[in-house]
């Protein structure tokens, strides 16, 4: 970008049936995005894996019953960093168990691990996983 | 790009050469090929995993569950791998004290 320009605001939005086989799709989205905005392969990688690990975490999601099991969503934001939140329907553990459940891999300690900036929120039946990095 | 999986028999230890994307998806195709092979008296595995573009905590979790299949009949499972960016994601999850990670099939199978 030339100095001087504003970064313009750019959003994608992509909605998944909560299928394993399309998570894929969103992670590839999601790496064309992180690309857009660096160049950097570290960072597109990293990107690549946190949308992804949220977006498994939430097409597995064992939801109340009686709840609807409606899509996942993921919404990309281009700004002065790049905002990430991954919705869907239902409420989550977020933290991982003493004993983890996944064979003693910890998914939260990975999402923690890998991001800064993330963060849990579930309100009115929706959970949200949010994450940004900075754009230099 | 779907997960391959080709074995082999080496020096005592069964290679499982995988490649692709170790995921949500393809992560029980994983479990369920070091499921037969340790229900086939395999108990010595070497992981390859060279050819491996992708590795989320549910493939994470295949190989834990594959470490604990074997070690109960006092077997091993070794890894190969050299990507940084799967290095890291032992790293974090702390993993990386868990599993003997090696940089080649001669050293996974050099280590007794």
């Amino acid at each position: 970008m030339p100095a001087g320009t504003a970064r313009t605001t750019t959003g994608i939005t992509v909605s998944i049936a909560r299928d394993p086989a399309l998570v894929r799709t969103v992670r590839l989205v999601a790496a064309a995005v992180a690309r857009r905005s660096s160049q950097d392969e570290e960072f597109v990688e990293e990107v690549r894996l946190a949308v992804g690990e949220a977006c498994a975490l939430l097409v597995g999601q064992e939801v109340s019953p009686g709840t609807t099991v409606g899509p996942v969503e993921v919404r990309m934001l281009v700004e002065d960093r790049l905002r990430v939140s991954v919705l869907a329907a239902g409420t989550i553990a977020a933290q991982d168990p003493p004993t983890s459940d996944i064979d003693g891999v910890e998914p939260w300690a990975l999402l923690r691990g890998l991001i800064d900036d993330f963060e849990i929120t579930q309100d009115a039946g929706t959970t949200v996983l949010s994450m940004s990095w900075p754009l230099t | 790009m779907d997960l391959s999986l080709e074995t082999r028999q080496e020096d005592g230890h069964t290679i499982i050469e995988v490649g692709g994307e170790i995921d949500v998806y393809t992560a029980p195709k994983l479990r369920d090929k070091i499921t037969e092979l340790v229900g086939n008296g395999s108990y010595n595995l070497v992981i390859d995993m060279e050819k491996v573009d992708f590795l989320d905590s549910t493939g994470l979790g295949v190989l834990v569950g594959g470490l604990k299949k074997v070690r109960a009949h006092d077997g091993s499972m070794r890894l190969i791998c050299n990507q940084e960016r799967l290095l890291k994601i032992f790293r974090i999850t702390g993993l990386a004290k868990v599993f003997a990670i090696h940089g080649s099939q001669a050293d996974a199978l050099a280590e007794r």
